[in-house]
């Protein structure tokens, strides 16, 4: 399904619309509160975009030091060039300390990679501990969202999840209630679990060390009590230096949620005694997309879905619209780079508007790479046959005038002398909600020529 | 182990080093952070406060040791187990710290008390370090965490913390705001989620 | 006042060309001609050259910029010898300076792109002049066109910390008996994106109805804005559900004398 026919399924039950688009407009609102509380905050966008860009056009050396590094710290490196040998790394890693449960913090690396259909083939239990991740694993969907992942259910529907699968008491979807029986489930799932799986925000390669942030704390809950931690990282999550983190860290959260920080921004660089820890490097169609010049600069994505909040369309159709693994507009410029005719209509879910573009901390030019995509895709991928003549007619039409002018005098009679109900009958999508202007008898030309 | 080594080939890792190489863009210049631009007419500490405070913690000013104990002492009373890393403060602890060699115990514990030595005014954050901390799952697994930390301790922005941090070699570290929470129910937010339920500071 | 501005105009001898958009010349000829009026009450010599279409900017939104290039050779040859080029579109003005690489870059299209203006851009940038002697009293909400605002930078926009600012707001400001109002989503897209329109038709729809609503729920009588095509989507739905709305481009309001 294409993204414009499950938006029309979304768009069917209006209010559910007006709920969705409500619940990210204020997460929005929250952004432009915080951002505009920052003294210099277009200059930290323009640090975001300038050192991201920097490591994008130094980042095989940064990988390897960053990797020399996290070695002398203790920690074990592999590298992975497609999600299924990220897969098997994963899984070789829990063999080897007979890790059974696992406990696994917000990673849309993994999401990508699906690792977890991949364990759970084994018999490994994989238990996602952000809360909306739960809920969502719970309901076996994937996230809507990267940040909000159950951003598209209700507190109802929470509410009837839990009472199935936790055997919560009927609470009309107190989120308060939900959320203090999610803990007890998840403080159990941590406190017994054999390894813990997290993401990466950020890696510094002159440390080694690399940042996990989070809300719930439940990145940490997992890795500091499991005796396996195993960090799994797409190799552009690299910053060079320390220092950089308080660009990165100023930018993340108060572009995602509007706080000031996250609650917990955790600094890894050793195991802890008695403990393994393993990074695993991920490329998977990435350095595919820094070969194209056009695109690259969709690697600097620090993951905040800023973009997701403000797009007017992705707010009007769920996330689950999009069919990829990173929704709204930045996975609308991701996905068509790993497979064109699957991800072919998304750089046309966009009016091009541009707030992706000025709301990204790091600037990434969003629209312009919708732009882009759309010439590519309507050479590279079949189109259809309608299509292609009418703009081959348009285009036609427009580099000769006297063209022009003729039809453009028959569409203008058309409007004024056709009955309604054939302007507006089927193939003419735009007549089904909207009326079209009464074709003036003289155009602006003719007004023109006549005037004097 | 260093990586999966398919046979006959290339490691993955010089693989992908090795497309990155041929892949990436002319070098960039590495831009130069320019403190001075983001400085406003703000009071670090009030500012400091107000940001704990958004971030869900309770800011309480103290002037001595004895004082915050006193507080804590009445703020959670009798049959709670409590345990503080402050020096000189051994009194305060109910239990040993062997005792969080067991789970269980782990997870009964009611109340710590930290001391910090960096905090930022424009988020709220405390910085807690491997070296001032026994066990990194401490301040994660207690349910309410209490934090002492010095007024001249506080630094306006990230980027002095970064100043700071840079001279230490800590194992891990976390940058703390708040007590734990979520909003991932209809975006409301509820505080205590897998971590700390509560935070308190108190700023000396 | 005015007649300082024309000798100042004679003295640089500047030569205006007036672009009219495809639709508005034939389904919004008022538009063009309250641009035109508009322009000659400022003393602004305009000359329409005849022989113009389209900015190419419907079949390169779609993905097809090589069918465009017919039109943007079109627009280059029409538009080549004047300083200042002024449509009352956001949107075709930052199509032209944005996307018109498609064609060689000679000589006469880097001077095209450059001197291509917006109307309100021209009027209160070129000319410097705030108030141009309109009465217009209603209550009007100002739909800030996405091109426009975010492409052209004709005024601050909400996602961006910048000083505030709006030239169509400006101009609108000094219209007599004018009230402007206040819109819960100050700068929101409209929905209607060209071929979006009715590629994703029921999103595109549901934007302009939420968009509508904004402005009823505030009690604006009038949307205007810089480009007719947002308006047109909006009128669309005005008109089929009947609702109490007018739209008018910024230029037909600026024209306005009672």
């Amino acid at each position: 399904m294409n993204h414009s026919e499950a938006a029309t399924i979304f768009n069917k039950n209006e209010k559910k619309v007006n709920w969705h688009d409500k619940a990210l407009w204020f997460v929005r609102h929250k952004r432009d509160k915080s951002a505009h509380s920052v003294e210099g905050w277009e200059e930290l966008r323009n640090l975001g975009q300038g050192i991201k860009a920097h490591t994008l056009s130094n980042l095989d050396n940064y990988l390897i030091q960053f990797e020399e590094n996290a070695l002398k710290n203790g920690v074990q490196v592999h590298w992975a060039q497609d999600g299924d040998e990220h897969n098997r790394i994963v899984h070789s890693i829990l063999k080897e300390h007979n890790a059974k449960k696992v406990v696994k913090s917000k990673s849309m690396l993994t999401e990508e990679c699906h690792l977890n259909p991949y364990l759970e083939a084994d018999g490994i239990e994989i238990i996602d501990t952000d809360l909306g991740e739960r809920i969502v694993q719970l309901a076996k969907e994937t996230p809507s969202h990267i940040v909000l992942p159950a951003i598209h259910k209700t507190k109802e529907e929470v509410d009837e999840l839990f009472q199935e699968h936790l055997g919560t008491k009927p609470c009309g979807g107190d989120p308060q209630y939900l959320t203090g029986e999610a803990r007890k489930h998840l403080r159990e799932k941590f406190v017994n679990a054999d390894a813990a799986i997290t993401g990466v925000n950020f890696a510094i390669a002159d440390t080694g060390g690399f940042v996990v942030c989070t809300n719930e704390g439940n990145a940490d809950m997992g890795a500091h009590l499991a005796p396996v931690h195993i960090a799994c990282m797409g190799i552009e999550k690299i910053i060079p230096k320390q220092e950089h983190l308080g660009v990165f860290l100023r930018l993340l959260a108060r572009s995602a949620t509007g706080q000031h920080i996250t609650t917990y921004s955790s600094h890894f660089k050793k195991p802890r005694k008695g403990t393994k820890m393993h990074i695993v490097i991920v490329d998977n169609g990435r350095t595919e997309q820094l070969s194209r010049p056009d695109f690259r600069a969709s690697l600097q994505c620090i993951r905040c879905g800023a973009c997701m909040n403000t797009c007017p369309i992705y707010r009007r159709s769920g996330g689950h619209s999009y069919d990829a693994t990173i929704p709204g507009p930045i996975g609308s410029i991701l996905s068509p780079g790993k497979d064109l005719t699957k991800h072919s209509s998304l750089p046309f879910a966009s009016t091009l508007c541009g707030s992706c573009s000025d709301v990204c901390p790091v600037k990434i030019d969003i629209h312009t790479q919708l732009y882009k995509w759309r010439q590519i895709i309507t050479k590279e991928t079949k189109q259809p046959y309608v299509k292609v003549m009418s703009m081959k007619m348009m285009g036609d039409i427009f580099s000769k005038p006297t063209k022009f002018e003729k039809v453009g005098k028959v569409a203008r009679w058309s409007l004024r002398n056709l009955p309604k109900g054939i302007i507006n009958s089927k193939p003419n999508v735009w007549g089904k909600e909207r009326d079209l202007p009464s074709g003036p008898v003289e155009s602006f030309d003719e007004w023109y020529k006549n005037r004097k | 182990m260093n990586g999966i080594k398919t046979e006959n080939k290339m490691s993955s890792r010089d693989a992908i080093l090795s497309r990155i190489k041929t892949n990436k863009p002319d070098l960039l210049e590495l831009p130069i952070i320019n403190v001075d631009v983001f400085a406003d007419s703000r009071n670090i500490v009030d500012e400091f406060v107000l940001k704990v405070e958004v971030s869900g913690g309770h800011v309480i000013k103290a002037s001595t040791t004895d004082d915050i104990f006193n507080q804590i002492n009445t703020m959670f009373p009798e049959g709670k187990v409590k345990y503080t890393t402050l020096e000189n403060t051994a009194a305060f602890n109910t239990v040993d710290f062997d005792t969080f060699k067991s789970q269980k115990a782990l997870e009964n514990l009611d109340v710590l008390v930290l001391e910090s030595d960096l905090g930022v005014a424009e988020n709220g954050a405390i910085w807690i370090k491997d070296t001032t901390l026994p066990m990194r799952v401490l301040p994660f697994i207690t349910k309410h965490l209490i934090i002492v930390i010095n007024q001249t301790q506080l630094v306006p922005f990230m980027h002095q913390a970064y100043q700071k941090i840079a001279t230490e070699d800590n194992d891990f570290g976390v940058f703390l705001a708040g007590p734990s929470k979520t909003a991932d129910i209809e975006q409301s937010l509820v505080i205590g989620a897998q971590g700390a339920l509560s935070l308190t500071l108190f700023l000396r | 006042m005015f007649i300082e501005i024309k000798k100042k105009l004679k003295l640089y001898n500047m030569k205006v060309g007036l672009f009219i958009p495809c639709y508005i010349n034939q389904l919004y000829p008022q538009v063009g001609k309250a641009t035109l009026e508009l322009l000659e009450k400022l003393n602004v010599d305009v000359v329409y050259p005849s022989g113009q279409t389209c900015c190419g900017q419907p079949m390169a939104n779609s993905g097809y910029e090589n069918e465009s290039v017919g039109a943007c050779n079109n627009f280059v040859k029409n538009f080549n010898e004047f300083d200042y080029i002024v449509t009352p579109s956001g949107s075709c003005a930052y199509h032209v300076k944005k996307h018109f690489d498609v064609i060689p870059q000679t000589d006469e299209v880097t001077k095209v792109r450059n001197n291509v203006y917006e109307l309100c851009d021209f009027i209160l940038n070129v000319l410097k002049i705030k108030d141009v002697g309109a009465r217009f009293p209603h209550k009007v909400g100002i739909h800030k066109s996405c091109h426009g605002l975010r492409g052209l930078r004709l005024g601050s926009c909400s996602e961006k910390v910048t000083p505030e600012y709006s030239y169509i707001g400006e101009l609108l400001a000094e219209v007599s008996g004018v009230e402007i109002i206040t819109l819960n989503r100050e700068d929101e897209c409209c929905g209607f994106g060209g071929t979006f329109a009715v590629v994703e038709e029921a999103i595109s729809v549901k934007m302009g109805k939420d968009r509508v609503q904004d402005h009823l729920d505030n009690g604006a009588e009038v949307i205007t804005a810089t480009d007719t095509s947002c308006l047109m989507h909006l009128e669309g739905l005005i008109t089929r559900h009947m609702q109490p709305l007018k739209v008018l481009h910024i230029a037909e309001i600026l024209n306005s004398v009672n």
